[in-house]
């Protein structure tokens, strides 16, 4: 009782105080205690995940496709060197190096220019390092810029080389990958793939379990019965079998593979709803509403949903969390996305081959941004379920 | 055994058919809907009309998929899965040769699950609301979210490339070879055979898999007897123990957690189907060529029948499991009516 006055009176208060919705959401904590905290935690990761995927464009210093780089920069590396036979006196003056790269064979790294879109032909005459080598031996191109570290090994291998200019360019944070693509970029864009994905699946399976619940839920007898089966029958099953066949029959591609993943998670809405609807309808206040004269839909939409969506609100946040998972690992499989989408899933699985190399950044990092997104959503999901149902919170 | 018990046992069962028969027809579909043609792709490219139609003819592909299905499904109720569309042998020959490798995998991830979860659930049980529950807690969850694959290749790079402790695929080195092929679970032939090295290899290899499937379920497992230890230290006897003067450590592990015990196992035999999933990507990562391996190889070879196959030993497995873990509830908990 006394704790309920309490309660009024600091509502009363900050309403007198007229704060803001932010300070309001932080005096929260005072109620929820670590729920709170927990929730927050997770809505803050998501929060910079989400400002990622959403400003793409503007953040990603590269294009994710771009050959930009050396390919297996590690961290931090990356300044190049422009190199030219010796002896054909084709020294440039490295302040003024627009003109070089027209004739070159890799670009130097610009911080803020996509090169590979301006030049598309440029970035694609080489696709690996020893062809470009041979390109500047053989007179294909005059210039090409290489890695700082790399200069001392090819100059052995290469006598006929010079050093026109050392330290051009940027290094790369968090290194590139076997085709010299920026990880930052990759792991930007990335965000976006794997965010649109997720709540895509996510989207369209709660649409689809709700429905299905609800009209089980409320219709019972034999429909119900028979969907209880089926979605049963899906719902025992391991759930990435299930999406790897969907995927190998739809094919790859991004409506697809949310689609394949969306079939996975329908049980999941569809059980929790209709469990829910089964035990609100014959509440007193659904037969009041049945005997004042309501039609079927409207108590299903006015008076059973409402109830239901505080446990929607949570295992959707839960299934988010494993579709992400679940679409990591159809990427890892090779029964993704295509290529040219940028997909953390799949840079890891790329990196899993150049494993004994010991190229570790090609790994840790889409690894650690996917284990950062689903525990972003588990840990909002789990903040949730206790705040939005109180009376699960034991003493 | 009780008539109501008989009767939610018959009930089960009946309960199960319908239910594997539902995703075998799920499956079968998704397949043969597929696009390209599982002729051609095996075939491959220059294969002559004739060719083509006579591999169609022996592999039943020509016929009405009505009747492809009948096919199908009467040879399953013989045990009869058809014959590998890339390899000349039985499908239920290859899933005995991969089956060994999963079973294997999944003991070893079960027995690091229960020792990291039971163990990490009962501390953080006892130290309620402390900042090492906490801990346990907020680890859990991130566990949990941890892309298996992803851990596994981290094993791999940390204990196999950089410190070269452990092998970091297959089940053994390629010079090993066991003698015999007895229950095809290489670590249980070594004993039988007493052949020690085998047994020592067979180990090392299983390591690494073992510790990646099993860590990332031990996530769940935590949560599941953190909350059940919770409600058994509620209960009088612990109050009576701690009355008589037991020590804490001793009420918790060992009266707490044996009481604690046949939920926590009701439920983990629930989560059977994570652990085969999480089987799949294990087996991926580390070449270990299990049943998730056979599944996602002949995706790829678009061996139909093996597909189908093996996953329909999938939907026997999962089903018979969670319907043995029902049965043996009724058993255990006589609270239980039905």
């Amino acid at each position: 009782m006394t704790e309920q006055t309490t309660n009024t009176n600091v509502i009363d208060a900050l309403n007198d105080q007229k704060i803001g919705l932010l300070s309001r959401i932080w005096q929260g904590r005072k109620w929820y205690g670590a729920e709170w905290y927990i929730t927050g935690f997770g809505g803050l990761i998501l929060f910079v995940i989400l400002i990622l995927a959403a400003f793409a464009p503007q953040i990603s210093p590269y294009d994710p496709n771009g050959f930009v780089g050396a390919p297996f920069t590690p961290p931090g590396q990356g300044t190049q060197t422009l190199l030219t036979r010796s002896g054909e006196n084709l020294a440039v003056d490295p302040e003024d190096l627009e003109w070089v790269e027209l004739n070159i064979g890799v670009q130097r790294n610009k911080n803020g220019k996509k090169v590979a879109d301006a030049n598309e032909a440029a970035s694609t005459r080489f696709m690996t390092e020893d062809e470009m080598l041979e390109g500047l031996e053989t007179g294909a191109v005059d210039y090409i810029f290489v890695d700082d570290n790399m200069v001392s090994e090819i100059l052995a291998a290469y006598p006929g080389f010079e050093i026109v200019a050392t330290g051009l360019g940027t290094s790369f944070p968090l290194g590139t990958d076997n085709l010299g693509r920026d990880y930052v970029s990759r792991i930007i864009w990335g965000a976006r793939t794997i965010m649109s994905v997720a709540l895509a699946s996510a989207l369209l399976s709660s649409v689809t379990g709700i429905t299905l619940g609800l009209i089980a839920g409320f219709v019972s007898g034999a429909l119900d019965r028979i969907l209880s089966l089926v979605m049963d029958s899906i719902y025992s099953f391991p759930g990435l079998l299930l999406a790897i066949a969907m995927v190998a029959m739809l094919g790859p591609g991004l409506v697809n593979v949310a689609v394949a993943v969306s079939v996975v998670y329908i049980p999941t809405f569809f059980r929790v709803v209709r469990g829910q609807v089964l035990s609100v309808k014959e509440e007193l206040y659904v037969e009041a509403a049945r005997s004042l004269g309501a039609s079927a839909f409207s108590i299903l939409t006015q008076y059973i949903f409402p109830n239901v969506i505080p446990s929607i609100v949570v295992v959707f946040s839960l299934n988010v969390a494993d579709a992400i998972l679940t679409e990591a690992g159809l990427s890892f499989i090779g029964l993704g996305l295509p290529p040219d989408i940028p997909d953390w899933g799949y840079d890891v699985s790329k990196g899993h081959s150049f494993l004994v190399a010991g190229h570790w950044w090609m790994i840790t990092f889409p690894g650690i941004m996917i284990t950062l997104v689903a525990t972003g959503f588990s840990l909002l999901g789990e903040g949730l379920s206790e705040i939005l149902n109180p009376r699960l919170v034991k003493n | 055994m009780s008539p109501a018990l008989r009767r939610y046992i018959v009930v089960r069962i009946l309960l199960t058919i319908p239910m594997i028969l539902i995703l075998v027809s799920i499956v079968f579909v998704v397949l043969r809907v597929l696009p390209g043609d599982p002729a051609l792709a095996i075939l491959r490219e220059g294969a002559s009309e004739e060719q083509l139609a006579s591999f169609r003819a022996a592999m039943g592909l020509d016929k009405p998929m009505i009747e492809q299905y009948w096919d199908f499904i009467s040879g399953v109720v013989q045990f009869d899965f058809g014959v590998s569309m890339t390899r000349s042998r039985s499908v239920v020959d290859e899933i005995k040769t991969f089956f060994p490798a999963t079973i294997e995998l999944a003991i070893g991830g079960m027995l690091v699950t229960t020792i990291v979860g039971v163990f990490s659930g009962a501390f953080a049980a006892q130290h309620r609301k402390t900042a090492a529950d906490y801990t346990i807690r907020v680890a859990s969850v991130i566990l949990y979210s941890i892309p298996i694959f992803w851990l596994g290749i981290m094993f791999q790079m940390l204990f196999g490339a950089k410190l070269g402790w452990l092998p970091v695929s297959g089940r053994l080195d390629p010079g090993m070879t066991p003698d015999s092929i007895i229950t095809g679970l290489y670590t249980v032939d070594a004993i039988l055979t007493q052949d020690w090295a085998l047994l020592k290899d067979a180990l090392r290899h299983l390591v690494l898999p073992s510790m990646t499937l099993g860590l990332v379920l031990a996530g769940i497992f935590t949560r599941l007897t953190r909350a059940n230890m919770l409600d058994v230290l509620e209960q009088d006897f612990i109050t009576a123990g701690r009355a008589r003067g037991l020590k804490e450590r001793i009420l918790v592990y060992r009266h707490g957690l044996r009481n604690a015990f046949i939920p926590i196992v009701t439920l983990l035999g629930l989560q059977f189907s994570l652990l085969l999933a999480g089987a799949i990507l294990t087996e991926t990562t580390f070449s270990w060529p299990g049943l998730g391996r056979l599944v996602v190889d002949r995706i790829f070879d678009r061996d139909f029948t093996t597909v189908q196959g093996s996953i329909l030993f999938f939907a026997v497995l999962v089903a018979g499991g969670s319907l043995i873990v029902d049965i043996l509830y009724g058993f255990l908990d006589p609270r239980i009516r039905y």
